[in-house]
């Protein structure tokens, strides 16, 4: 299992950004804008037969040409206020129909990428994903926010829009963080390196659909910014936004009204109180999501006919 | 490097050249593991080692199919008259890289072996009345010119990609992991009517046979494969004659006409369930 570096960049203390998809592909939408957005570099990749199954053969003239595998790739950029190392995983390393890396191969990208960032003088890692929330996709999603040292809470508090997991309604500091978003917390953690895993919140109804949610990777992209010290125009984003909360708009209203019903008492949700259940309770949570879930297999086995 | 515990040889080999035929358990009308078995059979192959499972297959339990319990099997033989490698194995789950890396391994370090053939059956919306097609997917060009002669290169319709949301084969991982390591190889594919993908398909292991048996001059014997396209054959007919229905689609599929999506599920579980009686 191995990286090739492409080159050497001469980084001081870079920050690494390291992501894989996930729920509504939150945290690799804003790191991917921000790697853009910088004209960051691309200077290596981790070899992927190893971690992957190919995605796409190519045959021309009747003979087998090549193999596409799933890309990892690292990218550098010098900014002003500090070097930044990106890396962005195209796939988790999963058994195939599984989403979320897990186990022996997980562990050994995780060591990987950090050997890699660590090799340049990396000491600080950021990571990001979903926080599934009972939220209405009309609101600002907040940032979910988990350090893996006690050490950097004062300063994740300090984040506009980001709330600790001790500051989510019901959570009382608790979490699970599924795949390497959260893996590379705890693998930085055992290195010795601070890391924060950034997480947009997606309304509870849209965990499943398998869409991707920009307005919640435009509130991580903010709370990134604002940290690293970096400015970047938005207007990609807040368009790339516009169009996505269009589209939900256009599902949201073929729910059957009675699950709208429901899910518009979200609208009401003031994030003040962290012992408050909120306007929707967890049966109706479980309620809702199975008529989500029965409502879209109705409409897919529509299609069939 | 291999792992040693990774795998078993029973039988030391000294093989000065060999070629390997790989074929899966689990393939379209069950041609990789029939080609292997008919080979084994017609060759008097001699198993000489296997991969072990651990890490490669789920071993949660086991899985039961008509009413037995199964386990993954990678099992490698050798038809040293002929300098003949099969190897016929389940598809692994996990580590397919790996798994692929230590096939070309075992089959380099104790069989000196110099190419490299897959079997695969690939579906076709012809009947199966209809001749069986078959082509090649070469590594090299090289194994194209050789491939060439057979009439197995498909050169003016082969310009191919995976479609977005589909995988590639692991016959074509293996391609592709044989290609790095410089060792021709190619893979051998033959259509089976898609309302046989799911049981045997005599008529495309013989198609798929006559090649190898040219290949290698092994003077193959096809009279028990015969034999059982003909009883194939004489199932299907029954079946015809009992179910109209059933005819009527498969005159359609004869004609080149179309099948809906229903018509297919019904045809091809009508075929599975009827074959797949006891005689």
């Amino acid at each position: 299992m191995g990286v090739r570096l492409h080159g050497e960049p001469d980084l001081e203390k870079p920050v690494l950004l390291a992501v894989w998809p996930g729920i509504g592909n939150i945290g690799l939408i804003a790191v991917d804008i921000l790697r853009r957005a910088l004209m960051a570099e691309e200077f290596g990749e981790i070899e992927p037969w190893d971690f992957f199954y190919p995605k796409k053969i190519a045959i021309r003239n009747g003979e087998l040409k090549s193999l596409e595998f799933p890309s990892n790739k690292f990218y550098f950029k010098k900014t002003e206020k500090r070097d930044l190392i990106f890396f962005l995983g195209e796939e988790q390393p999963a058994d195939i129909g599984r989403a979320y890396a897990e186990g022996k191969k997980a562990y050994e990208m995780a060591k990987l990428v950090l050997d890699v960032a660590q090799g340049f003088g990396c000491a600080r890692v950021y990571t990001s994903g979903a926080a599934v929330a009972r939220v209405h996709h009309t609101m600002r999603p907040r940032v979910w926010a988990v350090p893996n040292m006690e050490s950097l809470i004062d300063e994740v508090r300090g984040y506009d829009n980001a709330v600790l997991m001790s500051g989510v309604e019901e959570r009382a500091g608790q979490g699970h963080i599924t795949g390497l978003n959260g893996l590379l917390l705890g693998v930085a953690r055992k290195r010795g390196l601070e890391a924060i895993c950034v997480m947009g919140e997606i309304p509870v109804y849209l965990q499943g659909l398998a869409i991707p949610y920009p307005k919640a990777s435009k509130s991580v992209l903010e709370v990134l910014t604002a940290t690293l010290g970096v400015k970047i125009a938005m207007e990609e984003t807040e368009a790339i936004v516009e169009r996505s909360e269009g589209e939900i708009e256009e599902l949201y209203g073929r729910f059957p009204v009675e699950i709208r019903e429901h899910l518009d008492r979200l609208k009401q949700l003031v994030h003040t109180r962290p012992t408050d259940s909120g306007p929707i309770t967890e049966e109706d949570k479980r309620r809702i999501l199975e008529e989500v879930d029965r409502f879209f297999r109705k409409g897919t086995e529509g299609d069939q006919v | 490097m291999t792992e040693a515990h990774l795998f078993k040889i029973y039988d030391g080999l000294h093989l000065p050249s060999s070629s390997l035929i790989v074929g899966w358990a689990q393939d379209t009308g069950r041609l990789g593991a029939q080609v292997i078995d008919c080979l084994n059979r017609g060759l008097g192959g001699k198993e000489f080692g296997e991969i072990e499972p651990e890490g490669f297959f789920p071993l949660s339990g086991v899985s039961i199919q008509d009413d037995v319990a199964q386990f993954p099997e990678s099992k490698f033989y050798c038809c040293r008259e002929k300098s003949l490698v099969l190897f016929k194995s389940d598809l692994p789950r996990f580590d397919w890289y790996k798994f692929l890396s230590l096939i070309v391994d075992i089959a380099e370090r104790y069989c000196n072996v110099k190419e490299i053939y897959t079997v695969g059956g690939i579906f076709a919306s012809s009947a199966h009345t209809t001749p069986r097609e078959m082509f090649a997917i070469p590594n090299s060009p090289e194994t194209k010119q050789v491939l060439q002669g057979y009439g197995l290169i498909r050169e003016t319709e082969m310009e191919y990609e995976t479609p977005l949301g589909q995988r590639p084969t692991l016959n074509s991982f293996l391609l592709w992991v044989a290609k790095r390591r410089g060792i021709a190889a190619a893979g051998i594919w033959t259509t089976v009517p898609f309302y046989l993908a799911a049981l045997d398909d005599p008529r495309a292991c013989r198609k798929t046979l006559e090649f190898f048996d040219r290949k290698f001059n092994l003077g193959m014997d096809f009279a028990d494969i015969d034999k059982e396209t003909k009883k194939q054959n004489d199932k299907m007919a029954r079946l015809r004659f009992s179910l109209p229905e059933i005819d009527s689609y498969i005159q359609n599929v004869e004609s080149n006409l179309g099948l809906t999506e229903q018509e297919v599920e019904r045809l091809s579980a009508k075929v599975e369930e009827y074959l797949n009686k006891r005689d």
